[in-house]
C-alpha cells in the first residue's frame, strides 16, 4: 500500500482554503502538479464544486465548535 | 478481547454522551445497550477508564472508533491500532465498530470522516487494513458506511458497489448509518431502498439512527448528517425496509451529539424505532405466509 496521491490532495482542498482557491483557479494545473494520474486530473477538474465548497465550511464549523465548546462527534 | 456473544433478538440502544449519562442511568431497564466513542478515552485519566468498566459491567457496551480512517489506500498506524485493542482488552465491549473513511493525507487532518474515491485500491486498502484491525484488536470490527456532502472524486463506482466488495471480502459485519444513507440518497438523488437491496443485508449487524439539517443555498443545498436533530420519518421508513430483509436480530443505536432533548424525547425515538423493527419483521411474516 502506497500513499494514495490523491487522498492527499483531497485532504489539502478539503481543509486549507488557501490550497482550495488556488485550485479553483487552476484545477488542471494545480493538479497536475500534486502529481495525480491523468484520469484523477480529470475527475478533480471536473468535482462537485458546491459539495467541495459545502463540506470545507462543515470543517471548519466543527473545528470551530470543537475548539470553543466540547469534542467533536461524529 | 471482545465478547462476541450471539445475539439473540434484536436491542435498542444510545449513543453514551456525558450530558445523557444520568438519565441512560436512569432507564436501564429502556435501553439494551450503550455505545461508547473510543477516541474519548485513549488518553483518559485512569478514574473515567475505570467508570468506563464499571459501566460496561452493568449493562452491554460497544466501542466505536472515529478516527483510525480505516477505508484509505494508506495504512493504519499501529499505534492507533494498539490504543484500540488496549481499550478492547479493559472494557471487553461486545463489539468494536469504524467508520469506512479516510480522515488524513499526507500528515494533513482532515478532522472529520471523509468519503474515499470508491476504487479497487480503496477497497483493497481497508481489506488490509481490517485484516490488520483483526490481528491486533483480536476481532475485526465492524464497519460503518459515512454520509459525504461531496461525491468522492476519482470514483469509479457507487457506494453500494464499493461498500459491498468491502463487506463481502472481509470478516467484518456491516454498521449500517440509516441516516448516512438518507443524508447521500437525498444529496446525489439514488432510491436508497434500492441500495439497501443491493448490499449483502445478511451481513447487517448494527443500525445507527440520527437526525441531520439541510445546508448551503441557491440551488447547492444538501443534507448534513449532524447528530443535533431527532431521526426524521424517512429514516425510520428505511429501518423498518432493513428489518424486513433482514432477518438477523438487529442491535439499533440512536446517535446523539448536542442539542439535547430530554432523555424522555430520546427514549421515544427508541420506541419508535422499536416500532419501525416490528413492522419490518411484521412484512416478512406476511410475505412469507
Amino acid at each position: 500500500m502506497s500513499e494514495s496521491r490523491l487522498e492527499v490532495f483531497l485532504a489539502r482542498i478539503y481543509v486549507d482554503q488557501t490550497a482550495r482557491e488556488k485550485f479553483f483557479a487552476d484545477p488542471r494545473g494545480e493538479a497536475t502538479r500534486a502529481g495525480l494520474a491523468p484520469h484523477e486530473i480529470d475527475d478533480v477538474v471536473n468535482i462537485d464544486r458546491d459539495g467541495l465548497e459545502l463540506f470545507a465550511h462543515s470543517l471548519e464549523h466543527k473545528r470551530a465548535h470543537k475548539h470553543g465548546h466540547q469534542k467533536n462527534r461524529y | 478481547m471482545v465478547v462476541e456473544d450471539e445475539v439473540s433478538a434484536d436491542r435498542f440502544g444510545l449513543g453514551w454522551r456525558p450530558r445523557l449519562a444520568a438519565g441512560i442511568l436512569a432507564n436501564l431497564d429502556r435501553i439494551d445497550i450503550v455505545e461508547v466513542i473510543a477516541d474519548d478515552y485513549f488518553r483518559a485519566p485512569r478514574h473515567e477508564r475505570r467508570a468506563l468498566q464499571t459501566l460496561a459491567a452493568q449493562t452491554p457496551v460497544t466501542l466505536h472508533g472515529v478516527s483510525l480512517g480505516l477505508a484509505s489506500a494508506m495504512p493504519v498506524e499501529t499505534r492507533r491500532l494498539e490504543d484500540i485493542a488496549r481499550l478492547c482488552e479493559e472494557v471487553k465491549p461486545e463489539f468494536w465498530s469504524e467508520h469506512l473513511a479516510f480522515v488524513r493525507g499526507g500528515g494533513i487532518e482532515i478532522g472529520h470522516l471523509a468519503a474515499p474515491p470508491r476504487t479497487e485500491a480503496t477497497i483493497e486498502g481497508a481489506l488490509v487494513n481490517l485484516a490488520r484491525a483483526k490481528q491486533i484488536v483480536g476481532v475485526a470490527p465492524q464497519v460503518e458506511n459515512v454520509a459525504t456532502l461531496i461525491d468522492p472524486p476519482g470514483s469509479d463506482r457507487d457506494e453500494a458497489a464499493w461498500l459491498s466488495a468491502i463487506i463481502r471480502n472481509s470478516e467484518s459485519k456491516l454498521l449500517l448509518d440509516l441516516h448516512n444513507l438518507h443524508a447521500n440518497a437525498t444529496n446525489f438523488n439514488f432510491n436508497p431502498c434500492e441500495f439497501v437491496a443491493r448490499i449483502p443485508v445478511e451481513r447487517i449487524s448494527t443500525v445507527h439512527l440520527a437526525g441531520g439539517k439541510w445546508i448551503g443555498g441557491n440551488g447547492a443545498q444538501r443534507l448534513l448528517d449532524d447528530h443535533l436533530h431527532d431521526v426524521p420519518d424517512p429514516v425510520y421508513e428505511l429501518l423498518e425496509e432493513v428489518a424486513a430483509r433482514a432477518p438477523q436480530p438487529l442491535t439499533v443505536i440512536l446517535e446523539r451529539d448536542g442539542n439535547f432533548p430530554s432523555i424522555e424525547s430520546l427514549l421515544t425515538q427508541l420506541d419508535r424505532a422499536r416500532q419501525a423493527v416490528t413492522r419490518g419483521r411484521a412484512r416478512t411474516l406476511e410475505e412469507a405466509a
